[in-house]
């Protein structure tokens, strides 16, 4: 593994320097040897004389770019060894468009002006100077330009990442473009009666297959490791300030970040651990001075740390210190927790300066959140959603918005179903994991039940779920993993469930929050109830089936439903069940995996079932797939009487003495 | 004294990228030379109003030792390159480059105009053609991407505008 300079946070050593020093006499002589100490030569790109321009930035671009990948792909150096600047759209496309007026007219840019200056070029020398003015320039107008120079923070964000691309496939695509920019602007200059010298287009040909070969040959590769935190956004905002000299947080900022949960944001109480224990700010960790440096190693520029104490002399120390060590991500609490207490934390009622009804109610959360969490634990892990934030309805599906405006609630949990690799890789933050195998087992004799409302009740405890909260469930490639955890729902009688409509590959297209590190789960007591008036033995299915006013649904594959294929004791169906597949109802677009509209599936549904009243059983194999169905149907759909047959197809070819259609004639 | 031809420039080009890619490897940053620029500017305004800049909420952040940073000592580093470079190709020579029919104070204004805003550009982007465009570009970051198409998309709109200067 490679260690770099920033990566070990000495790039402000006298060694990284002199490394800097020699990087830059290459530099600069393969800027002068490619021509670029003379300004007409690099002019003559915008006049369609001399492309010279593009052809060594992109062959330069394409060599590095597939240079890095391959060490990063191969594991020779890791993401965080690596500074990635952020991406700040706004400033980033308004610089690039002042700086391309200032390219054309100036005839320079600042590293080729200094290799003019070192060709004798005066015409650099001004330009030079004219670069550092501008410079003073911004730093004077820094308080007006401000909101521009943050504007369209996205944090660290990777092209392919934008184009929904593989990394090797835009890396290929990237360097077909160069290439074939390259044979363009050779075109165009022969065109014009340009003279190359002898061996030219052997050169040119030869230059353009290797790096299509290397760019194909890294697209075997898998891809390489996205820097940590680096995915999150917030932060950044926060970074680019720093930059602006902004090393403060307040402390209606930091109440506000903290309530919403925000990862990415560490806030260290430096104070004695007594003092410590007897009040701290929610959420704080204590780390004492002498124990800084080694505790906080693994978040060292990754997100943000705000240090606190009671003043503000001590945790100025410890930044200055932790910058010199290298930390570029390290803030201030305005005022320390003085200056919480007085401007958070001090009651309406108390102020003497009049208050605006929202600067009072913004108070008053921060008093209920802080001082009663602080003070009653278990209080505060109960409670209730406001109802008016609450989804409509409920149980239902919500979107990815609605999840990430209400990310970090005391009483929201969200719960990810996916394998435990993906989950541990990374998560919407705060997410807690739930195997949804964990939820079934065996039951009077038969696989893949449901567990009994003690047991799940269990699991809930674990989770620190508690009957006022709402549960949003994620899942991966299954819709029906959310669906399974639903019918747990069902069975505690806990209605306050939603799903994410298309999942985590939803979360990821909308380019929500994420986080890998796990949540602090405090467990509960979920009581114990059945509120199961729906599961349906395979007694009452045969009724069904005889007196034929109940419609049994039969959700397996058609394959499976006709007998063709089977992983049970006999293939077939229920005699009089319909085959209508759960596959049905989804639609699976970009690693997506979505319910239909609500409307198409009432429409489909309103053909097989004549009236919401009508009696349905649902069924599958091992009741995950028909969990899905009995959530479309009773949910969302708003049939009153589904019933659950969970045993399912295991149970009925299993048990020989039951009907089966059609008939196998071995 | 005739000058050495230039090199190839895809060859100029791959040992830029691999330049470029030893940067990555050894200083964890690519290159740059803007910020080195901006460093010398602080340093500047320093030496004329300390206080003013100590407190200036830009430059305020890099201070007191404005000029110990890394990209101070490459941009020194591109200048020695650019010169060795210069002499042994026998290409250094006193002028003021410009079209030969052209007026010198044209150029020269249009010279230290474009600097105010090159120099004004890269801190608003956080980096120049070198830090932004090559690095961020073979680091495929989006906004170093953006960066680079809104350059040459202003650079060939004005262009026309400023062809004066290179009138033969």
């Amino acid at each position: 593994m490679i260690k770099t300079f920033f990566g070990t946070g000495t790039l402000d050593t006298s060694a990284a320097f002199l490394a800097a020093l020699i990087i830059g006499v290459f530099f600069g002589v393969a800027l002068e040897r490619a021509g670029f100490g003379s300004s007409r030569k690099l002019t003559g790109v915008f006049y369609f004389e001399d492309m010279a321009v593009i052809k060594v930035m992109f062959s330069a671009l394409i060599t590095a770019m597939l240079g890095l990948a391959y060490f990063q792909a191969l594991g020779f150096i890791g993401p965080d060894e690596l500074y990635f600047m952020p991406t700040i759209y706004g400033a980033q496309i308004m610089g690039g468009l002042i700086f391309g007026v200032g390219f054309v007219m100036g005839g320079w840019c600042p590293g080729t002006a200094a290799v003019g200056l070192a060709s004798g070029k005066l015409d650099a020398l001004i330009f030079l100077g004219g670069a550092i003015l501008g410079s003073i320039g911004f730093n004077e107008l820094f308080p007006v330009v401000r909101p521009l120079y943050t504007w369209g923070s996205r944090g660290v964000v990777f092209i392919y990442q934008t184009l929904n691309l593989s990394q090797g496939s835009f890396a290929l695509i990237f360097t077909l473009i160069a290439v074939a920019c390259f044979w363009g602007v050779e075109f165009l200059e022969g065109q014009r009666g340009k003279a190359t010298p002898k061996g030219y287009g052997k050169f040119l040909t030869s230059v353009s297959v290797g790096l299509v070969v290397l760019a194909m040959g890294f697209t075997l590769l898998p891809g390489t490791p996205l820097p940590s935190g680096g995915r999150a956004s917030g932060e950044e905002s926060i970074l680019a300030q720093v930059e602006g000299g902004r090393d403060h947080f307040e402390p209606e900022e930091l109440a506000d970040r903290l309530m919403r949960g925000e990862p990415n944001l560490l806030v260290v109480d430096i104070r004695p651990p007594g003092e410590y224990q007897s009040f701290h700010i929610l959420g704080a960790v204590n780390i004492p001075l002498s124990k800084m440096p080694k505790e906080l190693a693994p978040y060292k520029n990754r997100g943000v740390i705000v240090l606190y104490s009671n003043g503000m002399t001590h945790p100025a120390q410890a930044r200055d210190s932790l910058y010199r060590q290298g930390y570029g991500n390290v803030y201030l609490l305005t005022d320390g927790l003085k200056g919480f207490m007085e401007r958070c934390l001090k009651p309406v009622s108390l102020r003497s300066e009049p208050l605006s009804p929202e600067v009072a109610a913004r108070v008053r959360a921060w008093r209920a959140y802080f001082i009663q969490a602080a003070q009653v634990p278990a209080a505060a892990a109960m409670v209730a959603p406001p109802s008016d934030q609450l989804p409509e309805p409920l149980p239902g599906l919500v979107d990815p918005p609605w999840l990430a405006r209400h990310l970090g609630q005391p009483w929201l949990k969200i719960i990810d179903l996916r394998s435990q690799p993906e989950y541990n890789s990374i998560h919407i933050p705060g997410s807690l994991r739930l195997d949804v195998e964990s939820l079934r087992g065996l039951v009077n004799g038969v696989p893949s039940m449901l567990l009994p409302p003690a047991l799940l009740a269990g699991q809930f405890s674990l989770l620190g779920i508690h009957p006022t909260d709402l549960l949003v469930f994620v899942s991966g490639g299954k819709f029906h993993d959310g669906t399974l955890a639903g019918m747990a729902c069902e069975r505690l009688g806990h209605r306050r469930y939603a799903i994410l409509q298309g999942g985590m590959g939803a979360w990821l297209a909308a380019k929500q929050p994420l986080d890998a590190r796990l949540p602090r789960v405090v467990p509960s007591r979920y009581p114990v109830s059945s509120k199961d008036d729906f599961t349906v033995d395979y007694q009452r299915v045969l009724k069904a089936m005889q007196e034929k006013t109940t419609i049994i649904l039969d959700v397996r594959p058609a394959d499976y439903y006709h007998g063709k294929k089977t992983d049970e004791a006999r293939a077939g169906h229920i005699p009089v069940a319909i085959n209508r597949p759960y596959t049905e109802d989804l639609v699976k677009a970009e690693q997506q995996v979505r319910l239909k509209p609500v409307k198409e599936l009432a429409g489909a549904y309103e053909k097989t079932i004549s009236s919401r009243d009508t009696p349905v059983i649902v069924h599958c194999r091992t009741g995950h797939q028909a969990s899905q169905t009995f959530f479309v149907l009773k949910r969302l759909l708003g049939y009153k009487n589904v019933y659950y047959y969970d045993a399912g197809w295991t149970e009925w070819a299993a048990r020989l003495e039951l009907p089966v259609a059609p008939m196998m004639n071995k | 004294m005739k000058s050495e031809n230039y090199m190839n420039p895809y060859l100029a080009g791959i040992f830029l990228g691999l330049v470029l890619l030893a940067s990555f490897l050894i200083l964890g940053a690519g290159l740059g030379a803007s910020g080195g620029l901006a460093r010398i500017g602080a340093a500047l305004e320093a030496a004329v109003a300390p206080q003013h800049t100590q407190a200036s909420a830009y430059f305020g952040s890099w201070g007191p030792n404005y000029l110990s940073y890394y990209l101070v000592f490459m941009l020194l580093g591109i200048f020695l390159g650019g010169l060795v470079s210069a002499l042994t190709a026998k290409r250094l020579h006193l002028t003021v480059e410009r079209g030969q029919a052209s007026d010198i104070k044209l150029r020269m204004v249009y010279a230290l105009i474009g600097g105010l805003l090159v120099g004004f550009a890269s801190r608003l982007a956080q980096g120049c053609t070198s830090g932004q465009a090559l690095t961020g570009g073979a680091m495929l970051l989006s906004g170093s991407l953006a960066f680079m198409v809104s350059l040459f998309a202003s650079g060939y709109a004005v262009a026309k505008f400023f062809r004066g200067q290179w009138h033969d």
